[in-house]
């Protein structure tokens, strides 16, 4: 029987250790995290609809340096955008919206799904994925924010200034919600993933 | 003909892209430019370090770079600010209400070894609300360095504004001003930190991390007063004007003695084991106080075939706490100059070259106060090891020149 792919093939686990770079750096600020998170679900949506779209006449020793040039074209279209109209978010970004362009996830999902499917399931996969990113990202960084920096969206959290796990904010402790979420999505997910492609 | 088929459909990714990009260009351009025009309507430039000649602002400091002021009323000043571990200048924006009130503080462009926000995250937001007092505003522990160049940088913005009569300067408090006296009757307390008092009388104590005394903020009577001890268990008082009152607050001087007595670690005979392993035949090894508050933590008298010494331990801050000691005969010259380690951590510094300890050590010998120039102190490549020496020298020649001058011998 030809499994059909699952939707939820851009588990969240899997692309959690692929953007662990993108989730670190973006998960101290939920705003941070929310705008890494659209622009990763922009990226990836826009990208795969093109992939998608022109995967059968990309030759097979063409398809790297093309999916490059599509993925990081989206990307810089994504950059001025935001740059113009969320400037304090891409501040907060930094380098690492830039670095989006090289992102693992990205190309996962362009050579992997829009590659070797057709436009309508690459875009429910993109979507579901990023989607996904954004509210783990978003997850990780109220974790963080909250509970490490007493703070939310900038904005100190008065009652909580006393009880902060400063280590939350710090890149360690960065890795040890990583691991926490990574656990829980996993537990979630496997069995669906695994009922869904069974299908 | 793959390497044709990709290189076209490279070549029409890249046409497509950068059409999309122009195109793109032309309208976030104006989005942008439409924002900074919005960003700087409703200011008058008041102040632009770039063109200082022209403003008819006066006694700014060097660190201010632009002085707007706002429609709406109050001020938006632009400062930088750098620190010993500063990579590049920190560039702060203090805006600052009608009533001389800071509103907002942005910080841009920090790139320290150690970002301050790190360790405490709402340390800037402690700012809003401050009035050029900056009362209860303090430094982030572990950041010292950074923090203080920002808070340093933020009082000049409303200095600045003071000394134009643009807003009126905050009045400290007692206990503030009593506290920034510390800077200038102990220069040598480094690295300093706040510790909790039991006692209802002392307001603060705060303790020198290099181990050269505390200091105390005590009440009398409803005034409050600040109390110096060095680690040699010397004690001055001063008032809120900084007038020693010594003579006249002495239950307060015996307060904080008996407090430092209990806390202060002693280096007499680290200083005295010293002595006896570089001087030959040293006898009558006397601990001697010193009425200084330097870096200067021991000090001792002895004699070497009847010829007096006077040795000091200096506890200066360079890239660590230095542990230097000096001996200087009765005309005031260095006869033996050392230190426990010169160059902390050697393995990280690529640049270092190494130095040969015993020339440098020796650069010192015979120099007096007034021969002493400071450049004997200079290790290439280690500035602060450097300036540390420097200052533990100069310190153990002040010292010197008290005891020599008959002044509370024991």
């Amino acid at each position: 029987m030809n499994k059909k792919p699952c939707l939820l093939r851009g588990n969240p686990s899997l692309l959690l250790v692929l953007g662990a770079g993108f989730v670190m750096a973006s998960s101290t600020d939920v705003r941070a995290a929310l705008g890494m998170g659209i622009a990763v679900l922009l990226t990836l949506f826009f990208s795969s609809i093109v992939i998608s779209a022109v995967r059968n006449i990309i030759p097979e020793k063409g398809k790297l340096p093309c999916y490059v040039l599509i993925i990081t074209g989206f990307v810089s279209l994504i950059c001025m955008l935001m740059e113009a109209y969320y400037p304090d978010i891409v501040k907060m970004l930094g380098v690492h919206l830039a670095a989006l362009a090289v992102s693992a996830v990205a190309f996962r999902d362009a050579d992997e799904v829009a590659g070797q499917n057709g436009e309508w399931h690459s875009i429910k996969t993109a979507f579901v994925t990023g989607i996904f990113f954004t509210a783990i990202m978003f997850v990780c960084a109220l974790i963080r924010e909250i509970l490490g920096n007493a703070t939310i969206c900038g904005k100190p959290i008065e009652f909580l200034q006393n009880y902060k796990i400063s280590f939350l904010a710090q890149v360690f402790g960065a890795y040890v919600v990583l691991a926490i979420v990574i656990a829980i999505i996993k537990k979630i997910f496997k069995t669906k993933c695994k009922e869904e492609e069974d299908k | 003909m793959d390497m044709i088929k990709t290189l076209a459909l490279c070549l029409a990714i890249i046409i497509i892209f950068g059409a999309a990009m122009v195109g793109l260009n032309i309208h976030t351009s104006k989005v942008i430019a439409d924002r900074e025009a919005a960003l700087l309507a409703g200011k008058e430039l008041l102040y632009d370090s770039a063109d200082a000649q022209s403003s008819q602002l006066v006694d700014v400091g060097a660190n201010v770079v632009t002085i707007y002021k706002l429609s709406e009323g109050g001020f938006e000043i632009v400062t930088t600010a750098s620190s010993t571990y500063s990579q590049s200048p920190m560039q702060i924006t203090t805006v600052v209400d009608g009533e001389g009130k800071i509103s907002d503080i942005k910080l841009e462009n920090y790139t320290d070894s150690i970002d301050f926000r790190s360790k405490d995250a709402n340390y800037i937001s402690t700012y809003i609300g401050k009035d050029s007092a900056l009362a209860e505003v303090g430094l982030v522990a572990g950041c010292t360095y950074s923090s203080t160049a920002f808070k340093d940088s933020v009082s000049e913005a409303l200095a600045a504004l003071i000394s134009n009569n643009l807003i009126t300067a905050g009045k400290k408090s007692d206990e503030q001003i009593l506290t920034e006296l510390i800077d200038s009757v102990a220069i040598g307390f480094a690295k300093t930190e706040q510790i909790e008092s039991d006692d209802a009388d002392i307001k603060k104590i705060i303790k020198a991390e290099n181990d050269t005394g505390f200091a105390f903020i005590i009440s009398n009577a409803d005034v409050q007063y600040l109390a110096v001890v060095n680690a040699m268990g010397v004690c001055k008082v001063y008032d809120t004007e900084a007038r020693d009152v010594t003579s006249e607050q002495s239950a307060i001087c015996d307060k904080a003695v008996a407090y430092a007595a209990k806390a202060q670690k002693s280096y007499d005979a680290d200083l005295q084991k010293k002595v006896e392993a570089v001087m030959e035949g040293a006898a009558e090894i006397t601990p001697v106080k010193a009425d200084t508050f330097n870096s200067v933590v021991s000090v001792c008298s002895f004699k070497v075939n009847n010829e007096s010494y006077t040795a000091l331990y200096s506890k200066s801050l360079g890239y660590d706490i230095m542990d230097v000691y000096v001996i200087i005969d009765s005309k005031g010259a260095i006869v033996k100059f050392s230190a426990k380690e010169f160059i902390f951590h050697e393995e990280y510094f690529a640049t270092f070259g190494g130095m040969n300890t015993s020339e440098y050590q020796n650069g010192f010998t015979g120099k007096t106060a007034e021969t002493f120039t400071g450049d004997e102190a200079i290790i290439a490549t280690a500035t602060m090891t450097s300036n540390a020496v420097k200052q533990s020298v100069k310190d153990a020649f002040e010292s010197f020149s008290k005891i020599s001058g008959g002044e509370n011998n024991e």
